[in-house]
C-alpha cells in the first residue's frame, strides 16, 4: 500500500513543490510543529494519563490529520506517520529512549497504527487533490464563459458600429462625388444624416468606453459619495442635447439623497436607459423618470407610454446579443439598444445592484436599484 | 472688438485643429496651430496669443506640463480639450492653472461660448473693478452682492451664509467650471476636510430653493467628477 500511494503519486507532489519553494518552505513548517507541538503535548499528559501509550497514540493520529489537511502531497504524511511511530516508541514505550520494535504486542500497535497513519493520510489528502480539481474545472468553465461573452460582445459591437459607419461613408462620399449636381436641401439632408449616425456612433463609444473604468479583474468600480440629484441631472441634460424635442418629466425625493457609486457610469445607465426609451417605445406622453429612496437603497425609474416590450425580449433584453427591438416598425431598426443595455446591467452588477425592465400595461418601465453604503 | 483676437490652437489631430481653426477664422480671429507641445510652446513665447486652446492628449509632452510653464510668466486664459471620462486629468489641468475645458466632441457653438466666457474673464482681471460687483442676472435669477440679495422671478430666496457664499462664487465666475475643491476652498477656507458631501447637500438645498426642477436645472450644471458651472450673466458688455 505504501509503495502504491508513493509511486502513483510522488511525481504529482514533487511537481507541486518544484512550482513554489514557499509552498514546501510553508509544508515543512506546518510539519515541524505539528511533530513537535504533539510531541511536547503527549509528553505533558504523559505524566496525567493512566493509560499513557494508547491515549498518545490518540495524539499522533490527531497530528496525522492535521499534517495531511494542510500540507500538499503525500510525502508530509508519510514521514509523519513514520517518525510518529518512532516517537512512541523511542519516548512513550518502555524501554525508554531507545528504539526497541520487538517488544511483546508492541509490533502489532505499531503495524496497526502505522496502516492508520497511511489511511488517513491518503484519505485526507486525496479529499483535498479532488476539491483542488473541482474548483480548477470551475475556474475553466467561468473561463469559457467569460471568453463566450467576450466574443458576443464583440459581434454585437462590431454590427452596431458597422452600420452608422456604413451612412457615414455612404453618404460622404456620394456628396463629395455629386457635389455639383445635388441641390441645396440634398446637401442639407445628407449633412444631417452624417450628424446623426455621428451622433449615434459617439454614444456608442461612450459606452463602450464606460467599462473601462470598471476593473477588470475585480469587476468593481471606483465609488465616491455622490448626490443622486447630480447624476440624474446630468444625465438629463446630456440627453437633452441629443434629443432636444424629448419630453421627459423627471420626480426626485424631497431629501437630499446620496449613495456610493461611480457617477459616470450611473450617468452613463440613466442616459442610455432613456435614450432607449426615445429611439424605441413611441411613447405617447412624456416619459417619467422616478427616483425613490428606500431604507437600504435608491431606486431609479423609466416609465414610457409606448409600444411596450415582447414576453420573450424581456427575459433577454440585459443579455446584449442579438436583441433588436420592434425592428419590422420602427425605420431605423438598426439602432439596437443590445449594446447599451447590457452595459446598463455591466455597470448596476458592478455597484452591487440589481436592474430589470417590465410592461406596466401602458408601456414599459425599467428600473434599477443601488445599495446604500456606507463611506468607506 | 477693432483688434482681431488671436487664437493659438495646440492640437495634434490635424482634423480637429482645422475645424476649430475654420471656426475661428469664420468668427473673425486670428488663428495659429501648433501640432506638438513644444512648438506649442515655442509660438506661445513669440507670438503671445491671447488665448490657448489646449489638446491633453498630445504626443510629445503632457498638457499639464505646458500650462504649468505657461503660468509661471502668464495669466493668458487657456482652455483645454479633453474626453469625457478623463475627469480626474480636467481637474488636474484646472488645478494647474487652466481656466476652462471643453469636452470632446463638441459643436461650434460650444467653442465660441467657452472661448468668450474665458476671455470676458480675463479682460475682467485686467482691469474693470468698477464692474466686477454689478449684479447678476440670467434667466430671471438676479443676485445683487452688494445687498447679498438673491432673487428668481421677482421673489427673494433666503439661503444660508454657506449656501450664499457658494452660489455667488459661482456667478461671479458664471459660464465658468469651478472645481469641487477650489469651491470648499474658498468656502469653508484652505484647511476644510476635503471632503465633497457637505458641498454636496449644500448643493442640493441650494438646487431645492433656485431652480424650478432640481432635475432639470436651469441656473447651476454639475460636471460630474469635476465641479460645478453656472450659467452664464446675460449682462455682460
Amino acid at each position: 500500500m505504501k509503495t502504491n500511494i508513493k509511486n502513483a503519486n510522488m511525481p504529482d507532489s514533487y511537481s507541486e513543490k518544484d512550482n513554489s519553494a514557499r509552498t514546501l518552505q510553508r509544508d515543512a513548517l506546518t510539519f515541524l510543529f505539528a511533530i513537535t507541538g504533539i510531541t511536547a503535548l503527549a509528553f505533558m499528559f504523559n505524566g496525567i494519563l493512566a493509560n499513557p501509550d494508547v491515549n498518545i497514540t490518540m495524539f499522533y493520529i490527531v497530528g496525522i490529520i492535521v499534517v495531511a489537511r494542510y500540507t500538499n502531497g503525500y510525502v508530509w504524511g508519510f514521514l509523519f506517520s513514520l517518525l510518529s511511530v518512532m516517537c512512541v516508541n523511542y519516548f512513550f514505550t518502555y524501554p525508554y529512549f531507545t528504539l526497541n520494535l520487538s517488544l511483546e504486542g508492541y509490533p502489532i500497535t505499531f503495524a496497526a497504527m502505522f496502516v492508520i497513519y497511511i489511511i488517513t493520510s491518503a484519505m485526507t489528502s486525496s479529499m483535498k487533490e479532488q476539491s483542488r480539481i473541482l474548483a480548477k474545472q470551475e475556474k475553466e468553465l467561468m473561463e469559457i464563459q467569460k471568453e463566450k461573452m467576450r466574443a458576443n460582445l464583440l459581434r454585437a459591437i462590431s454590427h452596431d458600429l458597422r452600420t452608422p459607419l456604413t451612412g457615414i461613408i455612404g453618404n460622404s462620399s456620394s456628396y463629395l462625388k455629386m457635389e455639383k449636381e445635388l441641390s441645396d436641401a440634398d446637401k442639407h439632408d445628407i449633412v444631417e444624416n452624417i450628424n446623426e449616425d455621428a451622433e449615434w456612433l459617439l454614444s456608442m463609444v461612450e459606452n463602450l468606453l464606460s467599462v473601462t473604468r470598471i476593473n477588470g479583474d475585480t469587476a468593481k468600480v471606483n465609488k465616491s459619495m455622490e448626490s443622486v440629484d447630480e447624476v440624474v441631472a446630468s444625465a438629463v441634460t446630456r440627453f437633452k442635447k441629443q434629443y432636444p424635442q424629448a419630453q421627459i418629466k423627471i420626480r426626485l425625493p424631497d431629501d437630499v439623497v446620496m449613495a456610493m457609486m461611480d457617477p459616470l457610469l450611473i450617468d452613463q445607465v440613466i442616459t442610455n436607459i432613456l435614450q432607449n426609451a426615445q429611439v424605441h417605445a413611441s411613447s405617447t406622453k412624456p416619459l417619467e423618470l422616478t427616483v425613490t429612496d428606500e431604507p437600504s437603497s435608491v431606486s431609479f425609474c423609466v416609465r414610457d407610454y409606448g409600444v411596450g416590450i415582447s414576453q420573450e425580449k424581456i427575459e433577454t433584453i440585459f443579455d446584449g446579443v442579438g436583441y433588436r427591438r420592434d425592428r419590422d416598425t420602427s425605420a431605423d431598426g438598426y439602432k439596437g439598444m443590445g449594446i447599451g443595455l447590457s452595459i446598463c446591467k455591466t455597470i448596476i452588477n458592478a455597484h452591487g445592484g440589481k436592474i430589470n425592465a417590465r410592461n406596466h400595461g401602458d408601456g414599459s418601465e425599467f428600473y434599477f436599484s443601488l445599495p446604500k453604503e456606507t463611506e468607506e | 472688438m477693432v483688434q482681431k483676437l488671436s487664437v493659438l490652437i495646440i492640437e495634434d489631430e490635424k482634423s480637429i485643429c482645422d475645424f476649430m481653426a475654420k471656426t475661428l477664422v469664420s468668427s473673425d480671429c486670428k488663428v495659429m496651430s501648433a501640432g506638438s507641445g513644444k512648438e506649442g510652446l515655442t509660438i506661445l513665447t513669440s507670438s503671445l496669443p491671447d488665448l490657448v486652446l489646449l489638446d491633453l492628449g498630445l504626443p510629445d509632452m503632457d498638457g499639464i506640463d505646458i500650462i504649468k510653464q505657461t503660468r509661471e510668466w502668464s495669466s493668458l486664459p487657456i482652455i483645454v480639450i479633453s474626453a469625457r471620462a478623463q475627469e480626474k486629468e480636467k481637474v488636474a489641468a484646472l488645478d494647474a492653472g487652466a481656466d476652462d475645458y471643453i469636452t470632446k466632441p463638441f459643436g461650434t457653438d460650444e467653442l465660441m461660448a467657452r472661448i468668450r466666457t474665458a476671455m470676458r474673464h480675463s479682460n475682467k482681471i485686467m482691469g474693470d473693478h468698477i464692474n466686477s460687483n454689478r449684479p447678476y442676472s440670467a434667466k430671471g435669477l438676479t443676485i445683487d452682492f452688494d445687498k447679498r440679495l438673491v432673487m428668481v422671478d421677482g421673489k427673494e430666496i433666503h439661503l444660508t451664509r454657506v449656501e450664499y457664499k457658494i452660489v455667488s462664487m459661482l456667478a461671479q465666475n458664471s459660464g465658468k467650471v469651478i472645481t469641487y475643491s477650489s469651491l470648499i476652498e474658498q468656502v469653508w477656507g484652505p484647511y476644510a476636510d476635503d471632503n465633497n458631501r457637505i458641498l454636496r447637500v449644500n448643493m442640493a438645498n441650494i438646487r431645492r430653493k433656485l431652480e424650478k426642477s432640481p432635475g432639470e436645472p436651469e441656473y447651476i450644471f454639475t460636471e460630474l467628477g469635476v465641479g460645478y458651472r453656472m450659467i452664464e450673466d446675460e449682462n455682460i458688455e
